[in-house]
């Protein structure tokens, strides 16, 4: 799916994903997957209740059906089509719909103007501190390999040079700490916002 | 499953990364793609 973005970017669709887990849970098997960095959307609480609202939440199971729903940019329901939960979906296929959709959308409303990109790259120089057994450290890690981000990073942890280093860059012994320039960013919230910021 | 041609249900949700995705705010801008799946760590 992550290879075929720029297709459907291309057809002016934003891509999401829905399941009834939590954005942690999210996280980190979108990281196992080697990076996702559309967004995995988290129907968690109420359980299944977006899903619920577009009839493909499977109650007595309590997981969401594997459908694909495509939604106009009127608002309108465009596709709709469910491969059950053992099925798979034809992502080729979904793309050729994506196309269609929006040349029917096109036809009938104008066209859409390409999204600009508003990406801040970070500076060659950033850096990112971590520390082992660290929650903080664990989300902004998760952030930068599903951004497909490529940052130096460095575990204080087991690098007593670079909690020197990055006591000089940052003023404190803290970790998470992304340095970049010569601003240091020591809260993993900040951190994140700057990694999806520099994404776009 | 909800029908082709109805509206679609608006729905604010965050996501993996601590965004904040609201379906109406796509309106005039882009489609929309929802990717329905049972169940995290399981095939995709």
């Amino acid at each position: 799916m992550e290879r075929l973005l720029e297709r459907f970017r291309a057809a002016n669709t934003a891509v999401m994903g829905i399941s009834v887990d939590s954005v942690y849970s999210h996280a980190n098997w979108a990281q196992s997957l080697g990076g996702v960095s559309f967004p995995l959307l988290a129907d968690f609480h109420p359980k299944g209740a977006m899903a619920s609202a577009y009839g493909l939440y499977l109650e007595d199971k309590g997981i969401t059906d594997r459908a694909t729903v495509i939604v106009d940019a009127a608002g309108k329901v465009a596709y709709a089509n469910s491969v059950t939960p053992a099925g798979e979906r034809d992502i080729a296929a979904l793309a050729a719909e994506c196309e269609r959709i929006d040349k029917a959308y096109a036809d009938a409303h104008g066209a859409l103007a390409p999204l600009a990109s508003q990406a801040k790259p970070l500076g060659a120089d950033s850096k990112l501190y971590v520390k082992s057994n660290c929650g903080f450290s664990r989300a902004v890690l998760l952030a930068r390999d599903n951004l497909h981000l490529e940052l130096a990073t460095v575990n204080v942890s087991e690098d007593a040079a670079a909690l020197d280093a990055l006591e000089k860059a940052s003023g404190k012994r803290q970790a998470p700490c992304l340095v970049e320039g010569g601003t240091a960013l020591l809260e993993s919230k900040d951190i994140i916002a700057r990694f999806l910021q520099s994404f776009g | 499953m909800i029908s082709v041609d109805s509206k679609a249900p608006d729905f604010t949700l965050a996501d993996h990364l601590g965004r904040v995705i609201k379906l109406s705010d796509y309106a005039g801008k882009q489609h929309v793609m929802l990717l329905f799946y049972p169940l995290d760590f399981t095939p995709t």
